[in-house]
């Protein structure tokens, strides 16, 4: 098996976390060896998304005149990579929200993500380690309740393996 | 620096791989031998990629080239 070599839909990526309360997240190389990302890619570890945010590197640049020249010189400059905001259906006893939950509230917790696609036989994982930086509850009486919560994925702490 | 120490130190950091390595002076050919023989689906394998990438090895012995090859054919 080999990488997914077609256009995923939307719907086939899914987002899991380490499990327990004090986790220790995935070393920088683990996070691109799918032996060591794979078990966490397991039923018991799904984060219930409604859809998976984009994800990546932020941008900035450093816009630069040369003088004579017609045309100025964009340079990428530092960046963070990108913070993800999840909305979830809010399942008070669901294990993994109250995990989300107590990192929101701690504020401390490095925990490994992995956001997998597959297109049934391929599968690519992203792994990456983040703390949660917010988590709100939205108990509109219209609908059913919803909860938000944003990963701030670290720096450089990130990962591609494939189960080729 | 031996190459084990360097690996050790590549799999355990949070850091980036590729600023970390540039810090840790290996001998290249020793990492290009442990590159081929790695596990491609291990963290060695992650580490040693990155010490490569910094640590670049080029095979400077060519082969003789046979003078009967091209010349002397009547």
């Amino acid at each position: 098996m080999a990488l997914p070599n077609k256009v995923l839909p939307g719907f086939s990526a899914t987002l899991y976390c380490q499990p327990t309360a004090t986790p220790t997240p995935l070393t920088t190389a683990n996070l691109s060896v799918y032996a060591s990302v794979s078990p966490i890619v397991i039923t018991g570890n799904l984060i219930p998304v409604e859809a998976i945010p984009a994800f990546g590197q932020d941008d900035a640049v450093a816009n630069f005149n040369v003088a004579g020249s017609r045309q100025s010189d964009k340079i990428p400059t530092q960046s963070a990579p990108t913070s993800m905001t999840i909305t979830a259906a809010w399942n008070p006893a669901d294990t993994n929200l109250l995990l989300i939950r107590g990192d929101a509230y701690s504020g401390t917790v490095d925990r490994t993500f992995v956001i997998s696609a597959s297109d049934g036989t391929g599968i690519v994982n992203y792994a990456f380690n983040g703390r949660v930086g917010q988590f709100t509850v939205d108990p509109n009486p219209t609908a059913e309740a919803k909860c938000t919560f944003t990963i701030h994925p670290r720096g450089n702490q990130y990962g591609w393996s494939n189960n080729a | 620096m031996k190459l084990s120490e360097a690996i050790e130190l590549l799999t355990s950091t949070y850091q980036s791989l590729d600023a970390v390595a540039l810090g840790l002076p290996v001998d290249a050919k020793e990492v290009a031998d442990a590159l081929a023989k790695a596990d491609p689906d291990s963290a060695e394998y992650v580490a040693l990629q990155a010490l490569a990438k910094v640590n670049p090895y080029e095979n400077t012995k060519k082969e003789k080239v046979k003078k009967d090859d091209d010349y002397n054919q009547e």
